[in-house]
């Protein structure tokens, strides 16, 4: 997770400042320097010394100065076209988001002031947040967000992702949304209404092709004059080389209305360094970039050494090495169809041993049900089956398996190949014999949902209810576990149909429990992401998802 | 002269011609084009699809409306449509390179899917304002796919970055290259002469890509420590500083120094054992007049002939250098637009290339005439 300061925590010394303030011994800046030095956030200063807080609760992030950041430049195309989430940092400062997915999976309303969904997930009502302004002037009102709604509902417009994520309310025979989808209710409020339950529409609405456009968007037209809700414009948009985002003069709503205001820098500056992490350092080293769009693989110990600040984020994205259970053997009996032996398999694996073997530490540990404290309900109460190396050999043996040799085949490449070794390595350590296969990439992906024990990646999703819809429901094409269970599919549509992530944990328990208990899989680790920045930049963190989130940056003074 | 001059620009012309036509071949192979259409439209599109953006786009001819219909209407078999999509030779290419020149009218095309799409219509203009002849001729360079900017003015401005760096290697490149040569060929065989030949061979023999890859781990990176100079020249682009452009110019620099100071200094050598250098020495004249006042401006034909040809060495160098040092010039246009496969931007980057080869050499030859009276070019 990423690190944050602990707000609660107050200094003793801090105390004795207060204290001082009081009596008059020192002024009012010198006592918020002090106290915010000592780590204490501005909000908690402004309570200790008993002043009332400012009207733009800034107090914490300093105000202007230009951020340099390393990241491909993209050329500009219509946001829910999108392919690479650099495209959404150019143009983030402009057109802006419904809605906020953050790194701790919580969502966050930005352009809408929040929304409700009705009992079965399938009505929302999005309230759009009053008073906000795009930056011809014009006011932003429910016709906007109905209409950005509707064009993302095009599914005839070539490359726009965002009609998949809006699936539920777009009509197949027309490829339009369907009609009486998207209902303007008056000029704040906005009533979908989906097909079936479906609740990743809130979550769709948060990934970075769904930027919010006004009713002039050309694709075509310069940059420069892009119209969107944002406090930036765009000045430069250079291919491959640079692109340059600063302040357009036009207020910015989100400093009245969220907490901590935004938008601290006067510029940033995102400078194309091209595919090679080599030249990032260099230019790192030479003091011409302050973030990195992301850190990878050996750099993130380069990166420590030279003393930047390390953000790294554990997500979604993770590994699987899992049987499956209808695979047969020779003789035509199922290998994996005996409970006992898939429960000796995740029994015998130590998964912190196959992160630190596997991905060098750079994650956090799994318990083998493929959600995690990165999905909003993830219920952590539900634990793996204990690591039990003698037991899982007495499981095996009972199962009349004792002597088989387990194939576990993987693709040839760096982690996942090393992933895959350190599980045969600890099932061989605990007496169950097996061996590893590694196929090359070109060969590996043809029959990836077949093999009868092999690993596979899967990236991150926000909600857990997704990616076991995707993997894990009886019958779906990417249902490699062979893995078909009543109880488990009636319980995923009924989360399904639950908006609140805290009712939801309740289903999701049980489902959780069902994965493990099954032995449905070993899913040793969730990856991390990491980004690095120089030290004097505040706040810079790596998002779960890449999202930008630049008006949270600013340069401590 | 003049007639020298003319002949001159006339093989120019035609050397530009030939090597545009054969780039233009290239970029138009079918298999190019397919991956051109999947970048720019999208990577799903099925065989027919591509072949209908490519004719939509100008690319290619035609497709036959009937045999698209009969695709469409999904009653084609995969071997049917194989067979009506033609991917090898299509005569439209010499249309498309007249268009490219500007000595055909660009294309106006009513594509598949009801759009009409000009040539000469930049997007964001109106077909009906756009001219009927857009080529080279009317300063009309093309559109870049990559960069999504006209071809012109990128690379006008990546040149003017590459002139820039050209300058300082020149400045540097040149008079270091000359004193060593001149020191190393008036005492032939000495100690000095053994020891800057050594250093010459060794700069010329090292490539660009090691010497660059050398001087940023030991002048740049903390690895070492040393930290003089700046591993990456990006800042360089709006504000050089000595300290962010210098690893760049020494890298080309030190690479033709070698071989230029080689050449000088086998002239000098032969300038020394000339009869006249002998003849002046006998009469008492001071070492230091016989190689200022009698040898230097001989040695110095030989030479001149070969800096002018760094020039189109230095276009070579840049390539590396400015993909290793991240600096955005001619070079690293180059890389793009044919990674990318921007065919109009790379037939403009063929052109300025064939421009600076044939002028610079245009430019020696005059120049030896003048350096050497008994060469007559008429």
């Amino acid at each position: 997770m990423t690190q944050r300061t602990h707000a609660n925590r107050r200094h003793p010394v801090a105390q004795m400042y207060a204290e001082e303030f009081k009596a008059g011994q020192i002024d009012r800046r010198e006592f918020l320097a002090r106290t915010t030095a000592l780590g204490l956030t501005a909000a908690a200063a402004y309570t200790l010394g008993g002043l009332g807080a400012p009207a733009q609760a800034a107090g914490h992030a300093q105000r202007g100065g230009t951020i340099r950041m390393q990241s491909e430049v993209r050329a500009h195309k219509d946001p829910r076209t999108y392919d690479w989430t650099q495209m959404a940092y150019v143009t983030h400062g402009v057109i802006e988001y419904l809605i906020e997915y953050n790194s701790d999976g919580t969502f966050r309303g930005m352009l809408l002031e929040g929304w409700e969904a009705n009992e079965d997930a399938t009505q929302f009502t999005l309230k759009v947040r009053q008073g906000i302004k795009w930056n011809n002037g014009d006011d932003f009102t429910a016709e906007d967000v109905a209409r950005n709604i509707e064009r993302w509902c095009d599914k005839a417009v070539e490359g726009n992702s965002m009609a998949a994520r809006m699936a539920s309310l777009v009509d197949e025979a027309t490829s339009k949304a369907r009609d009486g989808a998207i209902q303007v209710v008056d000029s704040h409020t906005v009533l979908l209404t989906a097909s079936q339950p479906d609740i990743t529409l809130i979550p769709g609405m948060a990934d970075y092709p769904a930027a919010i456009v006004h009713s002039s968007y050309d694709p075509t037209a310069d940059l420069s004059t892009l119209v969107g809700t944002g406090p930036m414009k765009i000045s430069s948009n250079e291919v491959g080389v640079k692109a340059v985002i600063e302040k357009s003069g036009h207020e910015w709503w989100g400093d009245a209305a969220l907490e901590g205001g935004g938008w601290f820098i006067d510029t940033l500056e995102i400078i194309d360094y091209g595919q090679d992490p080599a030249a990032w350092v260099a230019a790192a080293e030479a003091e011409e970039v302050d973030v990195f769009y992301e850190t990878v693989g050996d750099f993130i110990d380069i990166m420590d050494g030279l003393g930047w600040q390390n953000s790294n984020i554990a997500t979604g994205s993770t590994i699987v090495i899992r049987p499956n259970q209808l695979a047969e053997d020779g003789d035509g009996n199922k290998i994996y169809g005996d409970k006992r032996v898939r429960q000796a398999l995740a029994m015998a694996v130590n998964n912190d041993v196959c992160l630190e073997l596997g991905y060098a530490s750079r994650g956090v540990g799994a318990d083998n049900c493929h959600v995690g404290p990165v999905h909003p309900e993830h219920d952590a109460s539900v634990g793996r089956l204990p690591y039990d190396p003698a037991k899982a050999k007495a499981l095996m043996d009972e199962a009349g398996m004792g002597d088989f040799e387990h194939e576990v085949q993987s693709i040839d490449d760096d982690w996942r190949k090393n992933t895959t070794a350190a599980v045969v390595a600890q099932l061989n350590d605990a007496g169950i014999k097996a061996r590893h296969t590694i196929l090359p990439g070109s060969t590996f992906w043809n029959d990836w949902t077949k093999y009868a024990f092999s690993s596979t990646n899967w990236n991150h999703r926000p909600l857990g209810t997704q990616v076991l819809a995707l993997a894990y429901k009886s019958g779906e094409a990417w249902n490699e576990f062979g893995f078909a269970n009543e109880e488990f599919d009636t319980l995923l549509a009924q989360a399904n149909s639950i908006a609140d992530a805290d009712a939801r944990r309740e289903v999701m328990a049980k489902m959780q429990a069902i994965l493990i208990d099954e032995g449905v899989t070993i899913q040793p680790y969730w990856r991390s992401l990491y980004r690095h920045s120089a030290p004097s930049i505040v706040g810079a963190e790596m998002h779960i998802a890449y999202l930008p989130q630049a008006y949270k940056w600013s340069v401590a003074g | 002269m003049g007639r020298f001059i003319l002949r001159r620009t006339g093989v120019l012309i035609l050397t530009a011609l030939c090597l545009t036509f054969i780039v233009f071949l290239l970029t138009n192979l079918y298999p190019n084009l397919e991956k051109l259409a999947k970048s720019e439209g999208n990577f799903r599109m099925a065989d027919h699809e591509v072949a209908t953006f490519l004719s939509n786009n100008g690319y290619r001819s035609a497709l036959d409306p009937d045999f698209l219909a009969k695709v469409r209407s999904g009653q084609a078999t995969d071997e049917e449509i194989e067979a009506g999509i033609n991917t090898g030779f299509d005569a439209r290419i010499f249309r498309n390179y007249g268009e490219w020149l500007g000595i055909v009218p660009g294309y106006v095309i009513e594509g598949t899917d009801g759009t009409t799409r000009a040539r000469c219509a930049t997007p964001g203009m109106d077909i009906a304002d756009a001219p009927s002849f857009c080529g080279i001729l009317q300063g009309y360079w093309g559109w870049s796919t990559v960069f999504k900017d006209e071809a012109g003015s990128i690379i006008g401005t990546r040149l003017a970055l590459t002139g820039k760096l050209m300058f300082w290697v020149m400045l540097l490149m040149v008079p270091s290259a000359l004193i060593i040569g001149v020191l190393a060929g008036m005492r032939e065989g000495s100690a000095t002469d053994r020891s800057l030949s050594t250093v010459s061979i060794t700069t010329t023999a090292t490539p660009e890509y090691v010497s660059g890859v050398l001087f940023i781990a030991v002048f740049a990176s903390s690895a070492v420590g040393l930290k003089w100079f700046k591993g990456t020249a990006t800042s360089a682009m709006d504000n050089a500083t000595f300290e962010n452009f210098f690893l760049p110019v020494l890298t080309i620099a030190l690479y033709g120094m070698g071989y230029i100071a080689r050449m000088t200094r086998a002239s000098m050598a032969e300038v020394m054992t000339a009869h006249y250098v002998r003849t002046a020495r006998l009469k008492g004249v001071s070492f230091r007049n016989i190689v200022l006042k009698h040898a230097l401006r001989n040695a110095l034909i030989a030479p001149f002939t070969v800096i002018m040809l760094q020039f189109p060495w230095l276009l070579n160098g840049v390539v590396i250098v400015e993909t290793l040092f991240n600096y955005k010039g001619f070079g690293w246009v180059l890389v793009q637009a044919a990674g990318n496969n921007d065919i109009e931007l790379l037939m403009g980057v063929s052109v300025v290339s064939v421009f600076v080869v044939l002028v610079t050499q245009l430019i020696s030859d005059i120049g030896y005439v003048y350096l050497n009276p008994r060469i007559s070019v008429t």
